[in-house]
């Protein structure tokens, strides 16, 4: 099983090595999909991987030392308004969507994390996030 | 030389007995066969490009109202168009942003011509100039494509032979007609069909002319059918242009695509194919162009002049790869960095504007035109436009100091050179923060006992070679009163100050 959440940091726990010890005392796997990391408080994108009791484990270890929201976005893109330009890849930060052999805009849409990145970028506004 | 004529591939198309490919397929045919075979065999190759085309718009004869009115002021779903022709004629071009700023180029000029191909009704709002024979003060009506007598779409500049690519040098996000570009080179954006341009495919480039498009030269525009009436506006091979005029009526929305590139601007999607001739064997050739054999220039589009730094030399094959590895300097450090390239124009919709060309002379629905005349000559002029540079307004040398100094000692100097910014540097006068006289008093008020706790580390600088208008609008962007001036190894040069700035623009009023 993987789950995606968001997570910050309380301020006061900043400092401890909070994810390492999630991992040493849940046996959770955790990926860092991305971080922001600033004095008074850390941002996170994690990605955790386990079975469903142990990722239970884990976000209730995790709750104790800050906030966890689950990811539960899920992207759209209308096909009727995209022309497959392109202008939306790069602004992916954990590419997820990229172009196929034929020239196609493919979106891997269970990888999402709705960061809206690429809805910004789009000239035809074919993409959708809903929340 | 000369195998076949134009008048001869036209009498098989009429007969259904003309070979047609387009270009991608001409590669292959090239490749195992030779020019001198493919040449024989092959007719007509046809070629295709589908992207943001800025220059475009159409002009509309709306028909008379009665009682009649000279138009001037005109606007169509709140779009301005322009009204310096006779009575009911305008011209709205793709770029023209909506007149309600919240609006902006969320729905401009181009999403007007989408909507008019798409069979949407469109407010027609227009003042007149009264006169004896046009006596009518005002219009408002709903119209659609259907209304009007004419609605004659004619492009200025359309169907760019090379496109530049672009990224981004400054440490923050930049908006252009290329797309978000990132910070620090962190992704390459890229335009144009390639191996399949028109352009490319009929360019000779020990001439720098084309083998046969010119005015004249019947094309696929929109999904309907147009012609080159001839060169574009800044038309510069291999870097060429085409001016192109079609019927909006014949077109087609999948063909004709409004867009906003964000923070930019509206603009237009078109396709355009354009059909070559094989009439002998060099020009067999050069429709089997590959997309490596195209080079593109990177510039650092983070530079806001003319003439951009050439960050890489590449082509389409490599961009199309989808990331490519470039040498760059950041921060006085030579880097070799992988980046994300991406697209901004359709190759998969190039392609089926060419695919759809094809089949439309396969079934005797295109025939081909002799162009008149070839295109006009080109021309890169620049604008005569003053500048101010940094460099021109830097006057002292710069007050510097380390941060091993105390605040009393930082204090003091603010006071003996009358200044109120103090860049910070390191042992090779290297930028590492700046303090100002309001951090001096916070420092005093907060207790605060180093340099090092009260410096901004994260400084906003400006380049000698940086317009001054830049830094100005930095400055204002960011709410400071001073830049640093820094070189490329980030050794501070010189200071710009809010007062700089108001003098020099004071004395221009």
């Amino acid at each position: 099983m993987r789950k995606r959440v968001y997570y910050w940091t309380d301020s006061e726990h900043i400092n401890k090595p909070v994810i390492s010890d999630t991992i040493l005392n849940t046996g959770v796997k955790i990926n860092i999909l991305k971080a922001k990391v600033e004095p008074q408080e850390a941002f996170l994108i994690l990605e955790l991987f386990g079975s469903k009791e142990t990722i239970e484990k884990a976000l209730n270890y995790l709750s104790k030392f800050g906030e966890v929201e689950e990811i539960s976005k899920v992207i759209k893109r209308d096909l009727e308004k995209c022309v497959h330009c392109g202008c939306c890849i790069t602004q992916c930060p954990i590419n997820v969507i990229y172009m196929d052999e034929d020239y196609n805009v493919v979106f891997k849409e269970e990888d999402c994390v709705g960061c809206k990145n690429c809805l910004k970028a789009c000239p035809f506004k074919a993409i959708e996030i809903f929340e | 030389m000369i195998m076949k004529t134009i008048k001869e591939i036209n009498e098989k198309i009429k007969k259904g007995e003309a070979v047609v490919v387009t270009a991608e397929e001409m590669i292959k045919i090239v490749e195992e066969e030779g020019a001198k075979r493919a040449a024989d065999y092959v007719d007509v190759v046809t070629t295709g490009t589908f992207g943001a085309m800025c220059s475009s718009g159409v002009f509309i004869n709306f028909g008379h109202s009665d009682p009649p009115i000279k138009m001037l002021r005109i606007y169509l779903n709140n779009v301005e168009a322009y009204g310096g022709l006779a009575a009911v004629d305008a011209y709205i071009g793709a770029a023209q942003p909506n007149e309600d700023p919240d609006v902006d180029i969320d729905y401009g000029g181009a999403h007007v011509i989408e909507d008019l191909v798409r069979g949407k009704e469109v407010e027609l709002y227009a003042e007149g100039y009264t006169t004896d024979c046009y006596p009518r003060k005002e219009v408002n009506v709903r119209i659609t494509l259907d209304d009007v007598n004419q609605a004659i779409m004619v492009n200025p500049r359309n169907c760019y032979q090379t496109y530049a690519a672009a990224t981004n040098s400054r440490e923050e996000k930049i908006y252009t007609y290329m797309g978000i570009l990132l910070p620090e080179y962190n992704n390459v954006h890229y335009s144009g069909a390639g191996q399949l341009n028109p352009l490319q495919n009929d360019y000779n480039p020990e001439t720098k002319s084309f083998n046969t498009i010119g005015i004249g030269t019947r094309i696929f525009l929109g999904g309907g059918i147009g012609y080159v009436i001839g060169e574009g506006t800044q038309h510069n091979p291999p870097f060429g242009t085409l001016m192109v005029k079609g019927d909006l009526k014949q077109m087609n929305p999948k063909f004709i695509r409004a867009a906003t590139m964000p923070r930019y601007g509206s603009t237009l999607y078109v396709g355009i194919g354009i059909p070559i001739p094989v009439l002998n064997e060099k020009i067999a050739e050069r429709c089997a162009i590959r997309d490596e054999d195209i080079e593109v220039p990177i510039y650092d589009y983070g530079f806001p002049r003319r003439d951009r730094p050439l960050i890489a030399k590449t082509n389409y094959k490599v961009l199309r790869s989808g990331k490519i590895t470039l040498n760059v300097n950041i921060d006085g450090k030579d880097v070799e960095k992988t980046v994300k390239t991406g697209s901004v124009s359709s190759y998969k919709m190039a392609r089926e504007v060419a695919e759809t060309l094809k089949q439309w002379i396969l079934d005797g629905k295109f025939l081909l035109t002799e162009r008149v005349d070839t295109l006009g000559r080109a021309e890169n002029k620049p604008m005569k436009s003053p500048i101010t540079l940094v460099k021109d307004i830097l006057s002292k040398p710069p007050i510097t100091a380390h941060s091993n100094i105390s605040i009393m000692e930082a204090a003091k100097i603010l006071i003996k050179h009358n200044i109120n910014h103090l860049p910070i540097v390191d042992e090779h006068g290297k930028l590492v923060g700046i303090i100002t006289s309001w951090d001096i008093a916070k420092a005093l008020a907060q207790n605060k006992k180093t340099i090092e706790e009260i410096m901004t580390r994260n400084v906003i600088t400006a380049h000698e070679d940086e317009p001054v208008d830049h830094v100005a609008i930095k400055m204002s962007k960011y709410n400071i009163s001073g830049v640093p001036v820094v070189d490329d190894y980030r050794r501070v040069v010189g200071i710009v100050t809010s007062e700089d700035i108001s003098r020099l623009f004071g004395g221009k009023k």
